[in-house]
């Protein structure tokens, strides 16, 4: 799972146009400090949704249930990652 | 591709005959699809749910779709004060949620292909103030802000979106309107005649083609307000 957080980051780092190790858990993605405006959120949930189909499952962030989500999802690196982990394992 | 909604009857009906006689690959949606000679799949726009699993589908298919054209509508005829209330929120779910909902969820194929265009319809009823339609402007002016606002947050990925605001264009929509009422609508466009669902084909093709691209954030008036 180390492994799929760190392509997660790794895509992050690429749509905000960072060095990916400036990206870690912690890494604020929206609110104050945040790392995206709302439009770099949209590409990267595309660039996600790509990963997802790469290891075989729907990265879901359109559906009710993943917007009503999506203000903890988008909090930091590490609670998207989590996300995109728990879809991957059917647990969200 | 190019998804048009409301497509088994009227404007979208006649708009996806016009595509597939210019050879665009047409994806019709439409609550009724049995009867239709183009592929369409069944939807009601105003499900988010039922407009999402056709989008996946899409995305699923790595289809690439090039156009949304949003013409799925109804209407009804009627005083604000006698309207029910049923038929107001029917009327606000079709006609605005709709447009709203296959923009979110097909907007993001357009993003994808970084060029995309997206035609929403409106109606003269908005402009003019027609009595009688108060609810169905009201949808219409919905569609009419939400198109402005939307093509500024889809410029950035090079998708336009406009809106086409027709007259009295000959459809079932305009069942129960009388010849007078049609004819005193007419008379206050600025050329005054009614037009045919061709003429606003025209528009769609025009706004299609690649010599449009500086259009979006447009309502475009069909006879002029």
């Amino acid at each position: 799972m180390l492994n799929i957080e760190q392509r997660v980051f790794e895509i992050i780092a690429s749509v905000a146009g960072v060095k990916p190790a400036l990206i870690d858990a912690d890494k604020q993605l929206i609110g104050e400090g945040r790392l995206f405006d709302s439009m770099k959120l949209v590409e990267l949930c595309l660039l996600l949704e790509d990963l997802a189909t790469e290891l075989g499952f729907n990265f879901d962030w359109t559906s009710d249930a993943a917007m009503s989500r999506s203000v903890s999802m988008f909090r930091t690196a590490g609670s998207l990652a989590a996300e995109f982990i728990a879809q991957m394992s059917g647990r969200s | 591709m190019i998804v048009v909604t409301g497509a088994s009857r009227g404007l979208g009906r006649a708009i996806c005959a016009r595509l597939i006689s210019l050879e665009h690959e047409v994806l019709g949606l439409a609550r009724e699809v049995a009867e239709l000679p183009f592929p369409a799949l069944t939807c009601d726009v105003a499900s988010y749910e039922q407009v999402r699993a056709i989008a996946q589908t899409l995305r699923g298919r790595s289809e690439k779709v090039s156009a949304l054209i949003n013409t799925a509508g109804i209407a009804s005829m009627n005083l604000a004060l006698t309207t029910p209330s049923d038929v107001s929120k029917r009327i606000i779910e079709t006609n605005l949620l709709g447009t709203i909902y296959c923009c979110q969820l097909f907007g993001p194929l357009m993003i994808r292909n970084k060029l995309g265009s997206i035609i929403n319809f409106s109606t003269i009823a908005v402009a003019l103030g027609l009595k009688g339609e108060s609810i169905y402007a009201a949808s219409k002016a919905g569609v009419e802000g939400f198109t402005r606002a939307f093509a500024r947050e889809m410029s950035e990925f090079n998708v336009n979106v406009n809106c086409i605001a027709p007259g009295p264009i000959a459809t079932d929509l305009l069942r129960g309107v009388s010849s007078a009422q049609i004819a005193e609508i007419v008379s206050r466009q600025i050329i005054a005649r009614q037009f045919t669902p061709d003429a606003v084909c025209d528009l769609v093709e025009m706004l299609l083609s690649p010599r449009s691209r500086t259009l979006s954030g447009e309502i475009l008036h069909v006879g002029g307000v």
